[in-house]
């Protein structure tokens, strides 16, 4: 019969798959992906953010390692072992995405929180720079008021040639050309003045009424401005600063009809410059 | 396998199980079919994510696997469409997670920069 022909045959199939059971086959693709499954299951990234792919690909190795352990073909194997390796894999890079993303989430709070610092601090610069204009405005009026005080302290009133302050007749003495306390008085505060703002000069400009003669008049309104001037250099001006004329009767300011127009006329007048600025005689 | 059966019985068994598979079951069919299908959405879903960008390898070897597949399908060896397809589906999705965790970690190092520079910034405005 055929069967005792082929039993002995088989029965050394059988003693060979016999030997082979104390030796479980295994592929090297197969001891591969055990090395890159352990290697994932070292990973934090892998272990917290890609779990289920992980699981996944350890049910696919099992598989892998069943039809290793029932001898399957080494092709079996190795299509087996190859779905886990991809699947490995897939579970690697869903950690390093997850872990991507998760950084994304922290750092963009960051980000926001640094911007917001950020203009916070161009908004603090920019109210300080703003106070600080503020304060220089304010001290700048403050300055401006108090020179606007002083001139009007001064009677000084504004001309096309600059500030002018007159020294009427009552601050001299009676045709003389000497000050009284008053019109020192007036000339101190004059000085003040000029110490005050060191850049600006003064024309002095001495008048007299039309009575007496051309030549008296004309000295005596010289000698005015002049006892001014000294006066002003006196009290520390520079003389540089000072320049000193006298008109005579020229330019009177009044007719010289009546007492108190040549009062008028009798008198001191003293221009003032801006900053730096010279003056023009008449 | 148990070595109480007897041999010529248990070889009897895997020369029947080895002629079905060669052959091909008509009950196989459907789930080949189906294998090949869902293959072929993970292959365009990985596509569709830039994964022949960022894992040109990967989308490669998916898409040759797809073809071969469908080519087993029509040759009605259905147990090599399957396989194929299945090994395709996995080249697939791993070059889809390829692109989106290159996405991902794109996006992060677009942000630490941002933040450097920020950093910069601060650092001098507070000096």
């Amino acid at each position: 019969m055929k069967i005792r022909i082929v039993m002995p045959a088989m029965l050394a199939i059988a003693a060979l798959l016999g030997a082979c059971t104390s030796m479980p086959r295994t592929t090297s693709l197969l001891d591969q992906t055990h090395v890159e499954y352990r290697a994932a299951q070292n990973n934090t990234d892998v272990g917290s953010h890609a779990p289920l792919e992980l699981k996944q690909a350890g049910e696919a190795l099992a598989l892998a390692d069943t039809a290793a352990a029932n001898r399957d073909s080494a092709e079996r194997i190795d299509q087996l072992a190859y779905l886990a390796r991809q699947k490995v894999a897939l579970a690697q890079e869903v950690g390093k995405r997850k872990a991507a993303e998760s950084d994304v989430a922290s750092s963009g709070k960051l980000r926001d929180e640094m911007r917001l610092a950020q203009r916070t601090n161009e908004a603090d610069r920019a109210r300080l720079a703003t106070d600080a204009a503020r304060r220089d405005t304010a001290e700048a009026n403050a300055r401006v008021s108090a020179l606007e005080a002083q001139l009007a302290d001064l009677a000084a009133k504004k001309t096309e040639r600059g500030m002018v302050i007159t020294l009427g007749d009552v601050l001299f003495a009676i045709d003389r050309h000497e000050l009284n306390e008053q019109g020192m008085d007036t000339v101190r505060k004059l000085s003040q003045f000029l110490q005050q703002h060191p850049a600006r000069n003064v024309l002095i400009e001495g008048f007299t009424d039309s009575t007496g003669g051309a030549s008296h008049n004309q000295q005596l309104s010289e000698r005015r401005a002049g006892a001014v001037g000294r006066s002003l250099s006196d009290q520390g001006i520079d003389r540089k600063r000072i320049e000193m004329r006298g008109y005579g009767q020229q330019y009177p300011v009044a007719s010289n009809a009546t007492t108190t127009d040549r009062q008028l006329n009798r008198r001191v007048e003293i221009v003032l410059s801006e900053d730096g600025g010279r003056i023009k005689p008449r | 396998m148990n070595l109480n059966f007897r041999p010529w019985v248990a070889l009897t068994m895997l020369c029947a199980a080895t002629m079905l598979g060669s052959y091909g079951c008509s009950s196989m069919k459907t789930p080949a079919t189906a294998d090949v299908a869902v293959s072929k959405a993970a292959v365009d879903n990985a596509a569709g994510a830039d994964g022949a960008e960022y894992a040109p390898v990967e989308m490669r070897m998916a898409r040759e696997k797809l073809a071969l597949a469908n080519k087993a399908l029509a040759d009605k060896d259905y147990q090599l469409a399957s396989q194929l397809a299945n090994e395709a589906r996995a080249d697939a999705r791993l070059a889809q997670g390829k692109a989106n965790s290159a996405k991902a970690q794109a996006a992060a190092e677009a942000l630490e920069s941002d933040i450097r520079v920020l950093d910069e910034e601060l650092q001098r405005i507070r000096k």
